[in-house]
């Protein structure tokens, strides 16, 4: 946990152990989390996913000299849960929860645009009967748009406290702070209204109706959600929208990160070779130079991707836009036996299946999120771009076809369909089988739109790249020394002469990774591979590009990814069926250790990765297979 | 609820299932007796969007069978 808080000498020093726990509960999208990052700012734990295995949300308040504990509890509908994030929230607030405690007191935020909505939720929650405050959200929305909102007659009815919010402005936070300072709970059995908590839901919805009727005039729907929802879901114009919203983002991903993304590549490579000239050739070297800066080079390189993505999902989703995308491309992915909201994350994981599966969470679906993630890995990440490029480039003509199309992009074109396709078709396949049913229809609302608030948006990312760098680039970081201590024992000295490329391959050749190579050789055999693919494909476990500087090792020429000579070596040394094969092996197999690292941990578990790593292998050995054959026939 | 043109009104009826779906409508307040508005429906059969007082969701029309509705306008 990052703590700015620093004392002054003169203070006393305040109780560093918070000395009281606060939910927040309300329904999604009622601003729970405006009003969270507001009071805790900076100070939040990370590690906070939705769904089964995970731990809601906290982090600290500090007010005075007090210190609140705050936990954003997912938010609910019912206190009959219908999804994991809603059983989880019930199962703290009930004191049901293994591993987390029963909160001592509970901030109630209440959409103030849909006051029926809060207050249904708010006449189930009274039955537990936990010291209460209530804050009331957006009551601008209801000025600007013409209504009222009366908190007095409001905090009569309930009798605890209520205080008007408005997030982004910060009007009543310095109130809830003090509240928070001061423990102004209050329970709700005090309540001299009786609220119907063990009532039938209609009777519930009566009171909560009545209620906000009595303490609110509220237009029905404001006239910019009106207007804007006429465009954005327009049955011409939507679609026409969404796909410019979806290339933009695509080309933000690919356009915007790269300039970044290669000053990082070239900063690593600079500090690679201040290790390479700083200390004498030898192990320490080595390691330094090709395990550490390698392996974390390796991870920093995908944070501008991930700081996109995460700065666009998190726009379009705070201004209300991801909903109307998951209703214009609903009936699409229905198809597949998914829902609206898996095409976010899909199309994160053309750029890298990390931000993808991460971008996932915005799936409230259990099953629909974790199949989602089950089939990131199949689209094709810009990591299998280099693969791609240099054997195409090597094998395929540079033809143009009718003088138009080149042959060249049509098959780059087909792979990537090829993966996307089969990834949707797999989808599918789980979604009839280990994921079969939803205990809930498809069911989302329309959020009003509202302008991000800059604060928000900022906090998330801070907490999104700090979750990155220490929990996915630590595993990263283990997984690639390991990596490459199997190419870089047991040592061998190369012949007095040899140039350092042919050092290194003899090197290679004689480590541990190319005895394994040759030794599971005879299982890549039938697809044509020979010991030195091989070492290429056990090699790209570290990253899926690094086959293409093993095999500049293996083939002991000087290359990058643009250089003629290995294309020329390969061309000579590899059949065209070995090059399909090859292909469409990368095309399928999950050879990646960071995205295996990041889906155990979105899922919570290694058997999800396990799972994916089986199934893409299978569909990969078997596809090449395939090809290889048909290619030597044909 | 397929039937429904888009523009028009319809108050909820009677559940004839309850299963955890229907009572979540419920939830949600789309109680017997609600009047709601067909606000649009994407293509080919799609997912609608529907208004009841302050609220709007969407759903697939398939997946509410069970939600018996009577037309007004």
């Amino acid at each position: 946990m990052l703590i700015l808080y620093m004392p002054s000498p003169a203070q006393s020093t305040p109780d560093p152990s918070p000395n009281l726990t606060v939910a927040l509960v309300g329904a999604p999208n009622c601003g729970k989390s405006t009003i969270f990052n507001a009071l805790t700012g900076l100070r939040q734990k990370v590690g906070n996913f939705p769904g089964v295995t995970v731990e809601p949300k906290s982090g600290d308040a500090h007010i005075d000299k007090t210190i609140t504990r705050l936990i954003d509890l997912p938010g609910l509908y019912s206190f009959t849960p219908k999804t994991p994030d809603e059983a989880l929230s019930v199962a703290v607030l009930s004191g049901d929860h293994e591993r987390l405690p029963r909160p001592d007191a509970v901030v109630f935020v209440m959409e103030g645009t849909n006051l029926e909505k809060s207050l249904f939720l708010y006449a189930q929650f009274a039955a537990l009967n936990l010291p209460t405050v209530v804050v009331v959200t957006m009551i601008d929305s209801i000025k600007a748009s013409g209504g009222v909102f009366d908190d007095i007659a409001m905090e009569q009815a309930l009798n605890v406290p209520v205080i008007g919010i408005v997030g982004h402005r910060g009007i009543g936070l310095e109130e809830l702070r003090e509240h928070l300072a001061l423990r102004g709970f209050t329970r709700p059995e005090a309540s001299q209204n009786h609220v119907p908590h063990d009532a039938a839901i209609e009777n519930q919805h009566e009171w909560a109706r009545n209620l906000a009727s009595d303490v609110a005039r509220v237009p029905e729907t404001d006239s910019l959600t009106l207007n804007l929802d006429a465009l954005f879901l327009h049955p011409v114009l939507g679609p026409l929208i969404f796909l410019a919203v979806m290339l933009l983002f695509f080309q933000s991903v690919f356009t915007w990160a790269t300039p970044v993304m290669d000053s990082i590549d070239a900063g690593f490579a600079w500090l690679q070779s201040i290790v390479d000239t700083a200390l004498p050739a030898g192990i320490v070297q080595d390691f330094l130079s090709r395990g550490v800066i390698a392996g974390v080079g390796a991870v920093i390189v995908f944070l501008p991707q991930i700081l996109i993505l995460t700065l666009f999902i998190t726009l379009l989703e705070d201004f209300g836009y991801l909903a109307r995308g998951a209703f214009l491309v609903d009936r699409m992915m229905g198809v597949f036996g998914l829902q609206g909201r898996s095409f976010i994350p899909l199309l994160s994981s053309f750029a890298c299946a990390i931000p993808g599966m991460m971008s996932a969470r915005i799936i409230s679906s259990e099953k629909d999120r974790l199949t989602t993630i089950l089939i990131a890995p199949l689209m094709t990440c810009s990591a299998r771009l280099p693969v791609y490029v240099l054997l195409i480039t090597a094998f395929v003509p540079a033809t143009l076809l009718g003088g138009v199309l080149s042959l060249q992009g049509l098959v780059l074109m087909g792979l990537y369909a090829l993966g996307a396709i089969s990834g949707l078709v797999v989808g599918k396949v789980f979604k009839s089988t280990i994921f079969q049913g939803s205990k809930l229809p498809f069911l989302m609302e329309l959020p009003p739109y509202r302008f991000p608030t800059w604060r928000s948006v900022f906090l998330t990312l801070f907490h999104r790249t700090k979750q990155f760098l220490t929990s996915a680039g630590t595993t990263i970081l283990v997984l690639s020394v390991i990596i490459w201590a199997l190419g870089a024992f047991p040592r061998t000295t190369a012949q007095a002469g040899a140039s350092a490329t042919e050092a290194a391959a003899v090197q290679l050749e004689h480590s541990v990774l190319g005895t394994l190579g040759k030794a599971i050789e005879p299982m890549f055999a039938p697809i044509g591979f020979d010991w030195k693919i091989t070492i290429g494909v056990l090699g790209s476990f570290a990253a899926r590009e690094v086959f293409v500087s093993v095999m500049g090792q293996v083939y002991s020429v000087d290359v990058s990814e643009s250089d003629e000579t290995l294309r020329t070596v390969l061309k000579s040394a590899i059949s065209l069926p070995t090059a399909l094969s090859i292909l469409v092996f990368y095309v399928y197999a999950l050879q990646c250790m960071s995205t295996l690292a990041v889906m155990k941990r979105e899922t919570g578990s290694w058997k999800y990765p396990a799972l994916a790593f089986a199934y893409t292998l299978v569909l990969a050995y078997s596809s090449s297979l395939l090809v290889f054959h048909l290619a030597r026939v044909w | 609820m397929n039937d429904l043109p888009v523009g028009s009104t319809a108050r909820i009826v009677n559940y004839t299932q309850q299963d955890s779906f229907t009572e979540r409508l419920r939830e949600f307040g789309l109680i017997p007796g609600t009047v709601i508005r067909m606000l649009r429906k994407a293509p080919f059969n799609g997912p609608v969007e529907i208004q009841y007082r302050n609220s709007r969701i969407v759903l697939r029309p398939g997946e509410v069978a069970h939600l018996q509705l009577e037309r007004i306008a």
